[in-house]
């Protein structure tokens, strides 16, 4: 479904972060980004979820060759690809159940057809009291907590995380785990870049290994398979 | 709140708080200038046209037959000066009237030697050179005198052109500086979006989407300061007018404009609403374009 073929990546003028980056994910897919703080990995992700060019290479995203899609038929893939942000980036003036809306509202559906859905989605990850405050009064695991209900909430075709549980206790961090295993199962692609190797162990998903920009892959172990259909 | 386009704006922000007041100050100096220079240009020009486009020559010979023959020769020569209208000899009755205020009334014989005035109207204000007819006239009549407050008539037409010319500088500037003005407080506004533009951008909200948002906004903004400000102009000229009205035929009134004449001001608002709208909506698409 998405393939990098010798990717680099620089920040303008500096020195490429990534380097020679091959690999493909398949559909429905679950792999974990690991690596030392600064090895890349947000930069990786943000060529996944289409923040940025990368300065070479090939990449191939739904079938299509990146290199050669007009600006234009941007949005349209982009609204396929569901992202967790390190820093959350929540829209501070809105609810929290007008943030996770956004991506719905962004596709044309009116505020009241998405209501129900969005409710279910916040009290299932536990905001069914925080629905209307504002980012600014909720906590580093709330703003999380709606940042990933945000991401997920058009189903989307890939899911990107950076860090998804970095702010949460370990049992808000499986459950947000089983929310990703279980969007998984219905199709999603997920890529979740984190430091918390008890999580990679309890998933047991193959691995995309940064170090200085460079990657490898490592099988995943097998204590339960959330992997295939 | 999301109506038709989708607002993911919030409704208040301190630093596009200020932009209406920001635009309605500029646009009340801005009208301000506009009106009192055009006035004052209008006046200006209509003044020194009153002023110059009439000379007098008096003709000081004692001898009536000479001086008849000098009115004569000064009449032909003035007649036959391009740019000379009219050249006529002022009636005795009306050299009387103009002398009363100092000779008080008096009978039309008293043999008091008057002098013979002869009245020119011009084509229009410059359009004889008035240096040059003087030394003509005394060439012709060595009793001819034209009026040497002319002199300096001219001088004041030169510092007339010179004031229009800095009124339409001061009017361009200030103009210049309003869209300047309303164009940064514009930038300064949406630089606090910038965040939720590329949140946007990255859930994939098309373009012209997210710069929607902003487009009645900042329309918005424009149109409220805009009114604000030519309110606060219009009301201001109104009071000065009927001021200047009261006291009666001024200098004063030189610089203000016919209350009739404020309509067009009615106009300003409109082009700051749609300075500022067009100036978002470039802003924003410039800042989309620099994403990918
Ligand atoms: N916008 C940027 N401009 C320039 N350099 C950047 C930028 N973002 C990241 N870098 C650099 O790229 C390298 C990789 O950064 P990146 O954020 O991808 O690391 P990371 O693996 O996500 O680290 P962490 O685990 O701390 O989040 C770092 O050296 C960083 O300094
Ligand atoms: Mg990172």
């Amino acid at each position: 479904m998405i393939t990098f073929e010798n990717v680099g990546m620089r920040y303008g003028m500096g020195t490429e972060v990534l380097r020679d980056i091959s690999f493909s994910l398949d559909r429905g897919s679950f792999h974990f980004l690991t690596g030392p703080s600064g090895a890349g990995k947000t930069t990786l992700l943000k060529l996944l979820y289409l923040a940025h060019r990368p300065s070479r290479g090939l990449v191939n995203f739904f079938g299509r060759d990146l290199a050669t899609l007009e600006r234009e038929a941007l949005p349209r893939l982009r609204r396929r690809i569901g992202v967790v942000f390190q820093d959350f980036r929540l829209l501070d003036h809105l609810t929290a159940f007008e943030n996770v809306a956004l991506p719905l509202r962004i596709q044309g559906a009116k505020k009241a057809q998405v209501a129900d859905h969005v409710e279910e989605l916040l009290s299932w990850v536990g905001l069914e009291d925080r629905m209307h405050a504002r980012p600014a009064t909720l906590s580093g695991g709330e703003k999380q907590r709606v940042a990933i209900a945000r991401a997920v909430i058009n189903k989307p075709d890939l899911l990107v995380a950076d860090e998804p549980t970095g702010n949460v206790d370990p049992t808000m961090a499986r459950r947000l785990m089983h929310l990703f295993v279980e969007l998984n199962k219905i199709g999603t692609t997920i890529v979740v870049a984190t430091h918390d190797e008890e999580l990679v162990e309890m998933i047991g998903a193959p691995i995309l290994s940064l170090d200085k920009g460079e990657l490898s892959q490592i099988e995943g172990g097998t204590p339960f398979d959330p992997g295939e259909d | 709140m999301w109506g038709r386009t989708l607002q993911f704006l919030p409704k208040q922000n301190q630093r596009e708080g200020l932009l209406p007041w920001v635009i309605g100050v500029m646009l009340f100096l801005c009208a301000l200038s506009l009106t009192s220079a055009l006035a004052l240009g209008r006046g200006l020009e209509r003044w020194s046209a009153g002023l110059t486009s009439n000379l007098s020559v008096q003709i000081v010979v004692d001898e009536p037959h000479e001086r008849q023959q000098q009115t004569d020769a000064v009449l032909t020569m003035l007649r036959a000066t391009p740019g000379v209208k009219e050249a006529s000899v002022m009636a005795t009755e009306d050299v009387i009237g103009l002398l009363r205020p100092w000779l008080g009334d008096m009978p039309t014989d008293t043999g008091l030697p008057l002098p013979t005035l002869i009245e020119v109207k011009l084509t229009k204000a410059d359009a004889v050179n008035i240096k040059g007819l003087g030394e003509r006239l005394r060439a012709t009549a060595p009793g001819a005198r034209l009026d040497d407050h002319q002199a300096w008539m001219t001088q004041i037409l030169d510092l007339a052109g010179v004031v229009q010319l800095l009124l339409a500088g001061i009017v361009v500037m200030v103009v210049l500086c309003t869209v300047a003005i309303v164009i940064f407080g514009c930038r300064a506004g949406l630089a606090s979006h910038r965040e939720s533009i590329e949140i946007m951008h990255l859930m994939g909200a098309e373009d012209k989407t997210i710069s929607k948002a902003f487009d009645e906004r900042y329309l918005g903004h424009g149109l409220k300061g805009g009114l604000f400000g030519v309110l606060m102009a219009g009301l201001t000229l109104y009071v000065l007018i009927r001021l200047a009205a009261e006291m009666g035929q001024g200098l004063i009134q030189a610089g203000l404009p016919a209350a009739s004449s404020l309509m067009w001001l009615a106009l300003l608002p409109l082009m700051s609403g749609l300075i500022t709208m067009v100036t978002a909506r470039i802003t924003v698409r410039r800042a989309l374009l620099e994403l990918m």
